[in-house]
């Protein structure tokens, strides 16, 4: 076990931060550091304790402040489990992604030759797991233009979709903005001057 | 390396510059004296940023000095020395460097570059003895990646694996850093950051590859026929933006399980926008002139 660090710093607060200020940074820091975010990622279980981190700190804080009223995190519970008709090597090699045993997985996934929908969706897990977007993407989209109506598949492929979202706003939220080019702006001033005349005045 | 990890200048503060140049001249100082003055015109900022990086993470911070030096003996400038995480990153560099010259000796002959590769020849040889393990692993990574070329490899993904595993090496390699922890957050950050190099960096080659015949993965993943080089990127655009934009989440990711000690603004600046405006200018084609006209920090 570690040492209990100081649970302001775990919240990147200042000692004697007001209530208020706790829970904005609580929820700002599980929103980060939500299991939806690191879910198809190695380091899931770093992300995972530092919630936890996150969880035990904002629980001593808000004790100390006030007793009663604390709705704890719950951390969603990510087992999706197969789809009930998959075969039993599909489903084996779903348990060793799981695991994290991408090799073995893969093994089993390559030496099948029955290839259904779920064959592609695990496929691209392994590609996603291991860094090839591009492959994983493709077996991904090939999974779900097979079974377009399996949840599953679509909310993964939609995960990796707003993922690269999450970063532009991430960018955005930071300052990163375009200033708008000339084009906009003599539009803008056209369109005001439009209205001007359409209302009878200069 | 190839210069794509920069930081966004326009959203810096004064201070935030300040401390990217003090890394800046203590990479380059240290370059300087632990491989001599040619070395020197070697240093990119993708260096600069291993260097930012691994000091940031590691428990003691660098010393800050105030000295002239040989490129500005004018005014004198803040300088990071003595540091350990400077000095890996100076020697990572040196590695790299070493081998692209190498490479391009091999490829397209060109004199420069073996008059380079025998000015670092000597150099390189102590670093394999002060990093035999890494050096070794480099080598076999660059020769797996002269293998996949010369097969003309038709998957990006495949094609950049030997590239951003070597990167995932060198973060993890890094000898400030002991936890376990961080070395496998370094890993992973390296290797979404190799792979993201790689891409971007075939991506802005495509023209200068199809001019001599040279392979580029795009060029075989996409199967281009003789088509416009401006239609081909066109049709290639928003695959590519995606694989790189996702490697980018991924290092922000890794970037937020780090425990970052100093300079958080500054590597923010570089990991959330300055990358991305670099994806942006390339992917947009924007001329490559403009790139190179701030490539100097001064």
């Amino acid at each position: 076990m570690e040492v209990l660090r100081n649970p302001y710093e775990v919240l990147g607060l200042q000692e004697g931060a007001t209530e208020e200020e706790i829970k904005k940074a609580y929820r700002d820091m599980v929103k980060k550091y939500h299991p939806d975010q690191y879910a198809n990622n190695p380091l899931s279980d770093l992300a995972g304790e530092k919630l936890r981190e996150i969880n035990e700190a904002y629980e001593i804080l808000i004790k100390k402040k006030s007793t009663g009223g604390f709705r704890g995190y719950h951390k969603d519970n990510y087992n999706r489990g197969g789809t009930s008709e998959s075969n039993g090597t599909l489903s084996q090699a779903r348990n060793y992604i799981n695991l994290g045993d991408l090799r073995a997985a893969e093994e089993l996934l390559n030496n099948t030759t029955n290839r259904p929908a779920e064959w592609h969706y695990l496929k691209g897990l392994i590609f996603l797991k291991r860094g090839w977007y591009n492959e994983a993407l493709m077996q991904i989209q090939t999974a779900v233009s097979m079974e377009p109506h399996n949840y599953e598949y679509r909310q993964t492929l939609n995960r990796m979709n707003s993922s690269t979202q999450n970063y532009r706003q991430s960018s955005y939220g930071r300052g990163y903005m375009r200033e708008p080019d000339l084009c906009t702006i003599c539009q803008c001033l056209w369109c005001t001057d439009c209205l001007c005349n359409c209302l009878g005045g200069c | 390396m190839f210069g794509y990890i920069r930081p966004e200048k326009p959203e810096l503060k004064i201070k935030e510059y300040d401390e990217f140049r003090a890394f800046y001249c203590g990479i380059c100082k240290s370059i300087a004296k632990n491989s001599g003055q040619i070395a020197r015109l070697t240093l990119s900022y993708d260096a600069t940023f291993l260097a930012l990086l691994f000091s940031s993470v590691s428990n003691t911070a660098p010393e800050k000095r105030v000295e002239r030096c040989v490129v500005h003996p004018v005014q004198k400038r803040n300088i990071y020395k003595n540091d350990k995480a400077i000095d890996y990153a100076a020697d990572v560099n040196i590695i790299l460097m070493y081998h692209s010259l190498l490479d391009k000796w091999k490829d397209e002959k060109l004199v420069l570059s073996i008059a380079g590769t025998a000015a670092l020849s000597r150099k390189y040889n102590k670093l394999t003895k002060k990093y035999p393990f890494l050096c070794d692993i480099i080598e076999k990574k660059l020769k797996k990646l002269s293998k996949l070329e010369e097969e003309k490899c038709s998957s990006v993904d495949q094609a950049a694996e030997p590239f951003a595993q070597m990167m995932a090496e060198i973060m993890e390699f890094c000898p400030v850093i002991e936890d376990e922890k961080t070395k496998k957050v370094l890993r992973w950050l390296g290797y979404n950051i190799g792979k993201w190099v790689y891409i971007i960096d075939a991506f802005d080659d495509i023209e200068k590859d199809l001019i001599d015949k040279s392979y580029n993965p795009l060029l075989y993943q996409y199967e281009y026929h003789s088509e416009k080089v401006c239609e081909f990127k066109n049709r290639i655009r928003n695959d590519v933006e995606f694989i790189l934009i996702y490697s980018l989440n991924e290092i922000g990711k890794a970037y937020e399980l780090l425990e970052v000690k100093r300079n958080k603004d500054l590597i923010e600046n570089i990991v959330f926008m300055g990358m991305l405006r670099q994806t942006e200018i390339i992917l947009s084609g924007e001329k490559r002139a403009k790139v190179k006209q701030s490539r100097t920090v001064n």
